[in-house]
């Protein structure tokens, strides 16, 4: 706020100003008036509006920039009305009752969206509360027929099983609640379970398997870890070679963290890919080539991460295959042996 | 023959069950009508109960708490619910195991077999007969009249699916699985090494080609 910008806005008033000094003027040359008379009416009545003005400008200018500095200060911009004291002129007031207003309006709108947001998510879960029912049922069917038919219609029945996981997991991940538990975790336990999860897969495919050196005990939620591993391994499969293939689980004791490296021999990811995958959404080359990628793996397991604690990275190259490395903190907070 | 109740409230998951556990070997007991569940369950002579957790006019979580205040049969919790909490409060009233949907039926049916063996419904048995030969599942070896053969924990998983198999034919993939299941990722080469020290065993005692290997099929114990 610049008092000559704020003088500038004010040429309508001054150029009536101008106007009623200089027909003044004109009367009393008319009348023929002292002199001084002349010169007062000249300097006097420009000056006094000026300071006039300056006044006005300066308390408003003191307004303002208060409302300006706690708005700087502030991390919800939208409370900014709660923050100021009453205003001191009739236009500030009126503006502050608008901003109450429309603070109040917008207050509504988001809860209003929470609400819907909060029902949906409710509505995620029921539904794949429901939806494992049938697909209970439909496994105990295959189980009691089995057949090449209903061991195939089997592996597309897993596939559903994953989509649904990872649409729950979607939604957890999206919420602020705290829906996991951390518990001492055997790390061994977690390998084999995911394992296990895709030994069908990773028979019929002739994958091998090497797990070594994962003894350790971790801190961590025991469900979100076995989807993160799931995610990891299923990429892992995804992107395979077509021959040989090998996928080997080794932990490291660092000195904060215990860190699970799960390695493949696979396709790769290109090196320009590498720092986007964990990006929302991002399918790359191979998930583009062949290989249906819906960009939501990685991205969930970054995201499950961090609200856990967890790190994860990822290190590949091409035609050689991928790394993929989980950090579990040996949070003091936790402690050994409790 | 054990006998398990089921109180699952689908009718088509709950006749599924029924089929599996029967072609298992067990007897079982299906509950139709939930409001006399508890009832139904303390009449049951069931050696062991498969609980539902939502059932109809009844939560499972209830019915466990109060069936416990009177039998201490086994109960497995089946539940579509995967919360930390469900589990754990599963868990103190008493359930023996939970199992969440969708489960894998030899999962539940292996959970079933740990359960009973563990309340002691069932003197294990822990030799299978074999006629010229005695698969010792105890000591892990193989016990003829004259001699015995020492068996590595893979060697022995395998000779159990075969033994189990007797006559028929069993697919590579087969004995994979159910290695794997137990927590021995081997691959092909590391099972055909295997196969080959099981079949020099059985030859050192004197069993010649009592494994056959059907091409492209696996392979089958005479």
């Amino acid at each position: 706020m610049k008092f000559t910008t704020y003088l500038w806005e004010r040429w309508k008033t001054i150029l009536l100003l101008a106007f009623a000094v200089m027909t003044t003027e004109i009367f009393l040359l008319t009348y023929q008036v002292n002199g001084f008379v002349h010169i007062y009416v000249a300097l006097a009545v420009p000056a006094a509006f000026l300071l006039g003005v300056f006044l006005e400008y300066h308390a408003k200018k003191v307004f303002y920039d208060d409302v300006q500095g706690k708005l700087e200060q502030l991390e919800e911009k939208y409370l900014i009305v709660e923050m100021l004291g009453a205003a001191a002129f009739t236009e500030e007031r009126q503006l502050m009752e608008i901003l109450a207003e429309t603070g109040k309006s917008m207050a509504e709108q988001v809860n209003a969206h929470k609400h819907i947001q909060q029902e949906y998510k409710d509505y995620i879960e029921l539904w794949i509360h429901e939806i494992k029912l049938p697909i209970a049922t439909a496994k105990m069917i295959i189980e009691n027929n089995r057949n090449a038919v209903s061991e195939s219609i089997g592996e597309e029945l897993n596939r559903i099983e994953d989509y649904t996981e990872q649409a729950l997991y979607y939604a957890r991940s999206s919420y602020a609640n705290k829906d996991y538990r951390i518990t001492k975790c055997h790390l061994p336990d977690m390998v084999n379970e995911a394992v296990k999860r895709n030994k069908q897969t990773l028979i019929n495919q002739h994958i091998r398997i090497v797990i070594e050196n994962v003894d350790a005990f971790v801190y961590a939620d025991a469900k979100w870890c076995h989807f993160i591993l799931n995610q990891i391994l299923a990429n892992s499969i995804k992107y395979r070679k077509e021959t040989d293939s090998e996928i080997c689980f080794f932990a490291e004791q660092g000195k904060e963290s215990v860190v699970l490296h799960i390695r493949d021999n696979g396709i790769g990811i290109k090196a320009s890919e590498v720092p986007k995958v964990f990006e929302k959404g991002f399918t790359g080359t191979n998930g583009r080539i062949g290989k249906k990628s819906t960009g939501i793996g990685l991205y969930l397991c970054k995201k499950l991460c961090d609200k856990l604690g967890l790190g994860i990275e990822l290190d590949s190259e091409e035609n050689v295959g991928t790394e993929v490395r989980l950090l579990f903190p040996k949070n003091s907070y936790f402690g050994e042996g409790h | 023959m054990q006998k398990i109740l089921i109180l699952e409230d689908d009718e088509k998951l709950r006749y599924e069950l029924e089929i599996f556990l029967n072609r298992n070997g067990y007897e079982t007991e299906g509950v139709k009508h939930y409001e006399q569940a508890l009832a139904s369950m303390v009449q049951s002579d069931a050696e062991l109960i498969l609980l539902d957790i939502n059932l109809p006019g009844a939560d499972g979580e209830y019915l466990l708490k109060e069936y416990r205040k009177v039998s201490d049969t086994p109960v497995i919790m089946i539940t579509s619910r995967d919360s930390e909490l469900d589990e754990l409060l599963s868990m103190h009233y008493g359930a023996d195991h939970y199992v969440t949907k969708p489960f894998n039926p030899q999962i539940l049916l292996a959970k079933i077999v740990a359960v009973l063996k563990r309340s002691g419904g069932q003197a294990v048995c822990d030799t299978v007969d074999c006629g010229d030969f005695v698969l010792d599942l105890s000591k892990s070896r193989i016990e003829t009249g004259a001699a015995c053969a020492e068996l590595t924990v893979n060697e022995l998983r395998i000779m159990k699916c075969l033994v189990k198999n007797r006559g028929s034919i069993v697919s590579r993939e087969a004995i994979m699985n159910d290695l794997w299941e137990n927590e021995a990722f081997i691959d092909d080469n590391t099972l055909t090494v295997n196969m080959t020290r099981i079949r020099k065993k059985l030859e050192e005692l004197g069993l010649k080609e009592r494994i056959v290997t059907k091409r492209g099929q696996g392979y089958m114990l005479l």
